[in-house]
């Protein structure tokens, strides 16, 4: 192989290398403007991860598994995750083969920006091929089918884009489409290039044989230049057009996983980190089918994905409307392909609005978890086994109220956090507290006649202030009891327990781990006499905690376990969330609705739940009976 | 008029002809669930902070329907949020998104 | 002979029924359950005077005599056949109907639906039926304890979004404080609250009931709807409120708790009707009746009508005369197709 045209230069280069310089310049200055808007502390966070070998390693895995081998989407979709996949990876390929080509052959032009790009045209094949030259003709061409095929794909997403596993798809806006008219321009015009090229250059299985078909009745040689300008100018234009379509996620993205395996998080809705995901997002549009609201159409709007587009573009009153709607129950965040914690940013935005509200807790210093007893411990009345009295900082008339035994100090035995609306489901409460009994557990009840908010429904409205004051209160409640775990009722108040709260050293479980524990442990056991039935994944014990396996654990020793239309991570919002500040309630209920369609698409006798805002509201809507994992276990638990 | 009788100041009466009708004109189009309560005092019997200190979603809309637009927001700067009241709402009024709003607008 | 289906043995369809045999029709009453008489059998005594529901109803039931009537069965299927109705029982009757009159009543709102009132989940809360059982029978573990603390709970089920009833149920009220005087005469040491959202005693006699509820009963009237009910370690039940007169949350304990749930459309009456696309209205799930003051016991169905609570809660006397207007409807439509 030697190089063909002599200066290594064509002027059909200018409109690539136009694009390039502005591109080059465009992120050069959004990066500066970026590092300034994190904070120091954070960045300082950010450099050293660059030298952490464990955190670099993870930064080249994340790259090529999620940037260019999309493996989350493939995941979903086998043909939706080719098709991404074949684009960034064909593509990257390209650019990686064509560097070593250059680098191989003529490695005198090492340096040129375009010269890879451009190959074929600068080259000429001499002589016999070798088997070198034609091992690299055929990768250029195989990973040039590859993208090819990845975007004959996407174009027939656009048409018919439930064959790729989605109902729905992002509209694009007008740089989208500039963006997108040239990308699926480039590769075409690439082959085209190339194919009449390979006369002179030579190529392989792809370009040779178009070389021969064209050669019928085209002279090739006349469209040799137009190809390579039109090519150029289709690379050029993409580029010009990148920063204000959704493309800007190709190189960003790959910043974000850096961002985010230094273990940074969002601060502020609009600057630093949360500008790096949403310079992220790709519109792929996942999160419009995963959106629960989107059983509405008129909620469409309100996807995360246009969330992220109004960000971009500065619309406040947009941006507002969108994070104020949102459940905020994760499902976006749990399918997007980038990872974008969208539900962050919103919380973000939220506290732009509603953090400077003004509050007043200075009551909750007379709030104790029991608070018709004294603060000082009292002896108790004993009501079980007869025996001495129970201390404890918590009342001791609680204790025996809860037919406490007695016997235990308070850091043998579990405190019972119900929650605020678990005081609404007294199921739950009754049945658990009849399990702690069956199984022997010693247990003091902190909020029996309530107590006070975790704290959690503040941060979904973006008032982290007034959250940290309930926060700093119930820590204190927490540890004073002396217990050294805690089982909550509740999903919202686990997670912010777990989250939010420094409770080092006390062990945090929700009831469907504590039943799961107490089955292994053999404390309880049940029978399998409850028939069919279908389990709903609360958003915040699934996706909120990770919870999945123990009620799926539990439930398989009661009866038959049907399956949901959307199970585990994509588990459908009841609609009942705390999350949104806006919708009203029959927007809500066409949520809950559709979650139940999916929930009983198998028809099982019976709905249960782990969540009391999920339990009271499918029991609104629901044709069968919803009943808390706790009532289920309890009613069929057998007698030793 | 006024120079005779008993016209002590300030009234305890209330006054509806000095009603803020801007203002909650403004909130009903933040809110208009605003417009729903019947007073059931569901809300008030529930609430998380109303153990503690007075705190009450349909004193504070009857206290705005009156003028007495400081009450209100006394009323309601204990609230946590903990959306209990949503729950036991009869007229499933959005009492969280209600309670921001009132102290937003009203602050 | 015309042939008239009367669905449903309720007070309205057993008076509609009545009424349309006395004019000369052939009758045909179908009931789903063992006995005649609807809720009103379940019933002990009537507001506002405390007439035993058993008298009224006997003399109901003397009136249908040469009434068809069917008890145990269901309508299985029906259709509009030309101008008449093919009504096939599931007991393998079928008639072809000139004139369907559905006077299928209402169903009671299941209180277990409202958890945070815990019916179904403590042992001493009971519904307003429950309660008019045990008068009739005294038979019910939950009541038996004499009790010293009783509540009534008002609008369980009505005027409720999240229950899916927006309307008032608009009897629950005078029941409530009739069942107050009740069982303060069975208890007279007990004391009696009832929590209310607004009393609505609108009849005739009916604001004395109240009055006497309040001076010879000493029935302890709360303007607030119950919000929680929690059972404390006695199975006493601490009951939440609003005293919204006085704008303080309380709270009190209690023996015993009394749901007033309210009416619904029933729901097998619905299906039935769902059969020939006569549909419960998406506001509040009673029949939609052709117009709402002129025309309340036609539907938009030719030869179908309608009498008593199918079409909105109604008193027991509202039923009645519904029932004798949806007679002479009836009456009038076939008389029409007569003379054409």
């Amino acid at each position: 192989m030697r190089e063909r045209i002599a200066g290594g230069y064509d002027d059909f280069v200018i409109p690539f290398m136009v694009g390039m310089a502005f591109i080059f310049i465009y992120l050069f200055i959004a990066l500066i403007r970026l590092f300034t808007h994190i904070p120091p502390k954070d960045r300082i966070k950010f450099f050293k991860s660059l030298v952490n070998p464990k955190i670099l390693y993870k930064d080249c895995r994340d790259i090529l598994l999620d940037c260019l081998l999309h493996v989350k989407i493939f995941k979903r979709n086998l043909l939706l995750g080719y098709m991404h996949a074949s684009i960034a990876f064909g593509w990257f390929m390209l650019i990686v083969v064509g560097h070593i080509e250059m680098w191989l052959y003529v490695p005198q032009r090492n340096g040129l920006l375009y010269y890879p790009v451009f190959f074929r045209y600068f080259v000429k094949q001499e002589g016999d091929l070798t088997i070198k030259g034609a091992f690299f003709f055929f990768l250029m061409d195989f990973f040039l089918l590859m993208v090819l095929s990845g975007v004959g794909l996407a174009m027939y997403k656009r048409f018919r884009s439930t064959a790729l596993g989605m109902r729905r798809t992002t509209k694009p806006c007008f740089a989208d489409r500039v963006a997108l008219a040239c990308l699926w321009s480039i590769f075409p015009l690439r082959l085209l290039a190339e194919s009449f090229t390979a006369g002179i250059a030579g190529g392989s299985f792809l370009t040779k044989p178009m070389y021969w078909l064209f050669n019928n009745f085209l002279s090739n040689d006349a469209h040799i230049l137009p190809t390579w300008w039109a090519y150029s100018t289709a690379l050029g234009l993409f580029f010009l057009a990148l920063p204000f379509s959704r493309y800007m996620h190709i190189p960003t993205e790959a910043f974000l996983i850096l961002l985010r395996n230094a273990g940074l998080k969002v601060t502020k809705p609009r600057k630093g980190f949360a500008e790096a995901e949403i310079y992220s997002c790709s519109s792929c549009g996942i999160c419009i089918d995963a959106c629960p609201m989107n059983i509405q159409k008129k909620n469409l709007p309100f996807s995360s994905v246009y969330f992220i587009r109004f960000l971009r573009r500065h619309n406040t009153r947009k941006i507002n409307q969108i994070s104020d709607k949102c459940l905020m129950c994760g499902k976006c965040v749990a399918l997007c392909p980038v990872g974008i914690e969208s539900c962050g940013i919103k919380r973000a935005q939220r506290a732009t609005l509603y953090n400077d509200i003004k509050h007043d807790y200075t009551y909750l210093h007379q709030a104790h978890h029991t608070p018709d007893s004294p603060a000082h411990p009292l002896p108790g009345t004993q009501a079980a086994t007869g025996t001495s009295a129970a201390t404890g900082t918590l009342s001791a008339s609680v204790q025996a109220d809860a037919k406490l035994s007695g016997r235990g100090t308070a850091s043998e035995k579990v405190l019972y956090f119900a929650g605020c609306m678990t005081h609404l489901t007294p199921s739950v409460i009754k049945n658990l507290t009849g399990i702690f009994e069956s199984s022997g557990t010693e247990y003091v009840f902190a909020d029996k006649d309530g107590g006070v908010c975790c704290g959690r429904p503040l941060i979904l409205a973006g008032r982290e202030d007034a959250a940290k004051e309930v926060i700093a209160r119930n820590t204190e409640l927490i540890r004073n009891s002396g217990c050294k775990k805690v089982v909550l009722s509740c999903p919202i108040c686990l997670k912010v327990l777990k989250e939010e709260y420094n409770l080092k050293g006390i062990e945090l479980v929700h009831h469907t781990q504590f039943i799961n524990t107490l089955l292994e442990q053999g404390k309880i056991k049940v029978s399998p006499t409850a028939g069919s039935m279908v389990y709903h994944n609360p958003c915040e014990l699934g996706r909120g905690c990770g919870i999945y396996k123990e009620p799926l654990n539990v439930l398989q020793q009661l009866g038959e376990l049907k399956k949901a239309a959307k199970e585990g991570k994509e588990s459908i919002c009841c609609g009942g969330s705390l999350g949104s500040l806006t919708l009203n309630y029959e927007d809500r209920g066409k949520i809950t609705q559709g979650s139940l369609a999916a929930l009983t698409i198998n028809d099982p006798q019976k709905i249960i739940t782990a969540c009391p805002l999920c339990l009271k509201t499918f029991a609104d809507k629901a044709d069968r009976p919803v009943m808390d994992i706790a009532q289920i276990v309890n009613e069929n638990i057998c007698q030793k | 008029m006024g120079k005779f009788g008993f016209a002590l100041s300030p009234s305890s009466r209330i006054n509806l002809d000095e009603v803020d009708k801007v203002k909650f004109a403004k909130l009903v189009e933040i809110e208009p669930d605003v417009l729903k309560c019947m007073a059931c005092g569901s809300c008030t019997a529930s609430c998380t902070a109303g153990k503690f200190v007075k705190t009450s979603m349909r004193s504070a809309i009857l206290a705005l329907q009156n003028g007495k637009n400081e009450d209100a927001i006394n009323f309601l700067k204990g609230c946590l949020l903990c959306g209990k009241c949503t729950m036991v709402c009869p007229r499933a009024i959005n009492t969280r998104h209600l309670i921001i709003s009132i102290l937003k607008v009203y602050q | 002979m015309k042939n008239i289906v009367v669905i449903g043995g309720g007070p309205s369809g057993l008076e509609a029924s009545a009424n349309l045999h006395k004019m000369g029709y052939n009758v045909i009453l179908v009931e789903k359950s063992p006995a005649l008489g609807g809720h009103l059998a379940k019933w002990d005594r009537l507001f506002p005077q405390g007439i035993p529901a058993k008298d009224v109803l006997e003399g109901m039931i003397s009136n249908i005599n040469g009434v068809k009537y069917f008890l145990n069965a269901n309508v299985q299927s029906i259709n509009a056949l030309g101008k008449s109705y093919n009504v096939i029982l599931d007991n393998g009757i079928t008639v072809l109907a000139d004139a369907v009159l559905f006077a299928t009543g209402f169903d009671l709102f299941k209180a277990e639906k409202k958890e945070e009132y815990g019916y179904g989940i403590y042992e001493r809360v009971i519904t307003n039926a429950d309660l008019e059982n045990w008068f009739r029978t005294k038979e019910d573990s939950r009541v038996a304890n004499n009790p010293k603390r009783i509540g009534f709970v008002h609008c369980v089920g009505s005027r409720d979004e999240k229950a899916g009833n927006r309307y008032c149920s608009k009897v629950c009220c005078a029941t409530a404080v009739k069942q107050a005087c009740e069982i303060k005469q069975e208890f007279p040491d007990a004391e009696v609250f009832c929590f209310y959202m607004d009393l609505r005693m609108f009849g005739r006699g009916y604001e004395d009931l109240y009055l006497s509820a309040q001076k010879e009963y000493g029935v302890r009237f709360i303007r607030g709807r119950v919000s929680e009910v929690a059972e404390n370690i006695n199975k006493e039940l601490v009951v939440k409120a609003e005293d919204t007169l006085s704008g303080k949350p309380i709270k009190v304990t209690l023996d015993l708790l009394v749901l007033m749930a309210g009416m619904q459309n029933c729901s097998a009456g619905a299906k039935v009707a769902g059969q020939i696309g006569v549909a419960g209205m998406e506001t509040d799930g009673f029949f939609e009746t052709k117009d709402t003051i002129y025309s309340l016991q036609q539907s938009n169905k030719p030869g179908v009508f309608f009498a008593g609570a199918c079409t909105g809660p109604k008193t027991l006397p509202d039923s009645l005369h519904e029932a004798r207007a949806a007679a002479l409807a009836i009456h009038n439509y076939l008389q029409e197709g007569e003379k054409r």
